[in-house]
């Protein structure tokens, strides 16, 4: 009991060090280099040679593959 | 802790739960019906903006800044809708929320506007209205009621941003 107590103090007090970033806060996140595609068309280009060549998929929707002809 | 009193670990936790509570604690958004807060900012190209000077019009509140990619669409379709209206009749007025004025004012040299921005690098102004996202702008009447939250920007709101101002525009007259 005491030991859960003591764990949910701990919890507790490292949300308080929670911070959000604000919507005028975000002209870092904003940028190109901090995307988790910062190149959308070259990532297209890529999927598409790779189940083209290889048949294989990485969860997206694709008809066909594996021939190359889509 | 384990030799701590239960009182005043159960003290300790409600405490901290409280600290949890107020820190996670957005700030309340302004919402139409409600007074706008006034504000008083250095302009981005010398003197004071604020909200005061132009009681009396009808005035759209506009947070921007040079990294929110809707703002660019929104910047020259305000500035063109500013000039549809009598300037003692409508004003647009914009805060900026970049942390430097140099990013702003590179941004206005390509997209220049004839109405006034307002500096705040900090912040202050957008929590104070309780901006959720980028830009948000806010359509005040004559007597600095919010009649209108606008979130985000997309071309196709202009016309009907056009006619909330008409309407606001008369009732005044």
């Amino acid at each position: 009991m005491r030991a859960s107590v003591l764990l949910l103090a701990v919890v507790l007090l490292g949300a308080v060090g929670c911070e959000s970033v604000r919507p005028w806060e975000r002209d870092v996140l904003a940028r190109t280099d901090m995307a988790w595609d910062p190149d959308p068309l070259e990532s297209a280009l890529e999927k598409h040679i790779e189940f083209s060549k290889e048949g294989s998929l990485d969860g997206g929707a694709a008809g066909g593959g594996g021939c190359g002809c889509n | 802790m384990s030799n701590l009193p239960r009182r005043t670990s159960r003290s300790a936790l409600a405490a901290l739960a409280l600290a949890v509570l107020l820190s996670a604690s957005a700030t309340q958004a302004v919402e139409a019906g409600e007074t706008a807060p006034s504000f008083q900012l250095p302009g981005l190209t010398g003197g004071t903006v604020s909200l005061e000077e132009h009681r009396g019009k009808v005035v759209y509140l506009d947070f921007w800044a040079s990294w929110c990619g809707p703002c660019a669409q929104a910047l020259p379709a305000l500035d063109a809708l500013r000039q549809e209206f009598p300037e003692e009749d409508f004003q647009v007025v914009a805060i900026n929320v970049d942390g430097t004025s140099a990013a702003a004012k590179k941004f206005l040299k390509r997209r220049p506007v004839g109405y006034p921005s307002g500096l705040d690098p900090k912040g202050e102004t957008p929590a104070q209205f309780g901006v959720e996202t980028m830009p948000t702008s806010f359509l005040i009447d004559r007597n600095g009621t919010v009649h209108h939250v606008h979130k985000g920007f997309r071309k196709q709101d202009v016309e009907s941003l056009r006619k909330r101002i008409q309407a606001l525009v008369a009732a005044g007259r």
